[in-house]
């Protein structure tokens, strides 16, 4: 845990903290939501603030009336659709510039870890788990990689060397070449964030969901979503699908293989309609 | 639906995901973005100057009757069918098209429950090898991420790699037999 911290701690350039978000997952989590206290939270963030509005009025769901305030907006999409547009929006600060150690250009990250959102969250759905927790924690999976990716820069050509020509992981060479990796590192700047503990736990074992037991049910959708977003191209970076596969995260979940193609094609469908939302560049 | 773009005197033309195009315009360039385990598939008449590119997701349309219909390029059987029946129309002979493919890529996987880019490959090759059709040009399988560019006015195809800056040559066309 030091090591993680000490590390964390000599980083210059820290990602911005979504701060709003634990807090709203919290209240999500009650029977009822009381918006009042919903729209209080949010209205903290004036760059969130408008950042969510702006999305609500996008083309996608071109209301009869604008709508000008948080209040309307949570009348408008429901709670829980304003929450993963602010999630989505919050995760754009931090996810959104180039991360050069991996060969990520700008908005790359931020693409793929909507991706791998909106596929957790179609396989929570699909199981009957919490979505809003799933989709949190397949945003924020790869957050890491924003601490690590300088650290990598220097070293960018032992990094290819290593992952392309061992055939290791990523995640095996960034521990061998830095003795940490992006998955601890994510899972404990969200900890630090405030974060609950089982989104904590499914992000720093999203590449071994196993390990991550109570929470392994989580980190088996995190880790099958981040599949999905793969499989689908929604993947960037040098040997970006330089990650292994964990036949327990679909024994976890009572899932089999071939159900993998029905949550591509849901997500692609998810996809269409988030990236007319926020207006995503196709590449 | 395909976007088109003007740069320059090239006009180039998005395939997104589960799409397909096919045309006789000498200045599009078509561009698939980002395949992962998706199969790109081009192919070019050098005769008739007549191009499509091709954006597979999956293998096999029967798990998805419904959405074969709506959307056949998202499977190999299906969107292979349309990509030559629409260059056909347009001109193109099945005995002349040079075929090039890109994508598959895998996870480290040996399980074989996560092969879906080997899956899609391997659909692709039989469905050709029953038509008597061969693939002229393939970067497939592997850890990268790659983009596929046909240019309908030389044929030729270029591919990019993730985390890479430079384009490659896959295909040169009618240099290829």
């Amino acid at each position: 845990m030091q090591e993680l911290d000490d590390y964390i701690n000599k980083v210059k350039h820290l990602p911005p903290a979504p701060k709003v978000l634990p807090e709203l997952l919290a209240l999500l989590r009650r029977e009822n939501v009381d918006s009042s206290k919903v729209v209080t939270l949010m209205s903290y963030d004036p760059a969130l603030t408008a950042d969510v509005l702006k999305s609500c009025n996008s083309a996608f769901y071109s209301p009869a009336n604008p709508i000008v305030n948080l209040q309307d907006a949570v009348q408008w999409l429901g709670f829980k659709e304003m929450y993963r547009i602010a999630a989505a929006v919050s995760g754009a600060k931090a996810l959104g510039p180039a991360q050069s150690g991996y060969g990520i250009n700008t908005g790359e990250l931020w693409h793929h870890s909507v991706a791998t959102a909106v596929a957790s969250q179609i396989i929570a759905q699909k199981l009957g788990e919490d979505e809003s927790v799933a989709f949190t924690a397949g945003l924020l999976h790869d957050i890491g990689k924003i601490i690590l990716s300088e650290a990598l820069e220097k070293i960018y050509m032992k990094l290819l060397e290593e992952t392309e020509r061992n055939q290791q992981s990523l995640l095996d060479t960034e521990k061998k070449l830095l003795g940490v990796q992006h998955a601890e590192i994510g899972g404990r700047l969200l900890a630090r964030w405030k974060f609950p503990a089982n989104l904590v736990s499914a992000v720093w074992f999203h590449h071994s969901p196993k390990a991550a037991q109570p929470n392994h049910r989580l980190a088996s959708m995190v880790y099958l979503g981040n599949l999905v977003a793969h499989f689908m191209g929604h993947s960037y970076g040098h040997s970006a699908l330089a990650l292994r596969g964990r036949v327990d995260a679909l024994e976890t979940l009572n899932l089999n293989a071939d159900q993998l193609p029905h949550f591509m094609i849901e997500a692609h469908e998810r996809m269409a309609e988030v990236e007319s939302m926020f207006k995503m560049a196709a590449a | 639906m395909p976007s088109p773009s003007l740069t320059g005197f090239e006009q180039r033309v998005v395939v997104g995901i589960a799409e397909m195009a096919v045309s006789n315009n000498q200045n599009v360039v078509f561009a698939t973005y980002s395949l992962g385990s998706c199969l790109g598939v081009s192919i070019y008449d050098p005769v008739a100057h007549v191009g499509g590119l091709l954006h597979i997701m999956l293998p096999d349309s029967t798990i998805d009757t419904a959405k074969a219909a709506a959307k056949p390029a998202m499977f190999v059987d299906t969107g292979v069918s349309m990509l030559f029946r629409s260059a056909y129309q347009l001109g193109a002979d099945k005995h002349r098209v040079i075929i090039s493919v890109a994508g598959g890529a895998q996870i480290m996987d040996n399980s074989g429950f996560f092969n879906i880019g080997k899956r899609n490959y391997e659909a692709l090759a039989q469905l050709f090898q029953k038509h008597g059709l061969r693939i002229s040009a393939q970067q497939t399988g592997g850890l990268v991420n790659r983009t596929m560019y046909l240019k309908i006015a030389t044929g030729e195809v270029r591919l990019k790699t993730s985390g890479q800056q430079e384009e490659v040559t896959l295909c040169k066309s009618s240099t290829t037999t």
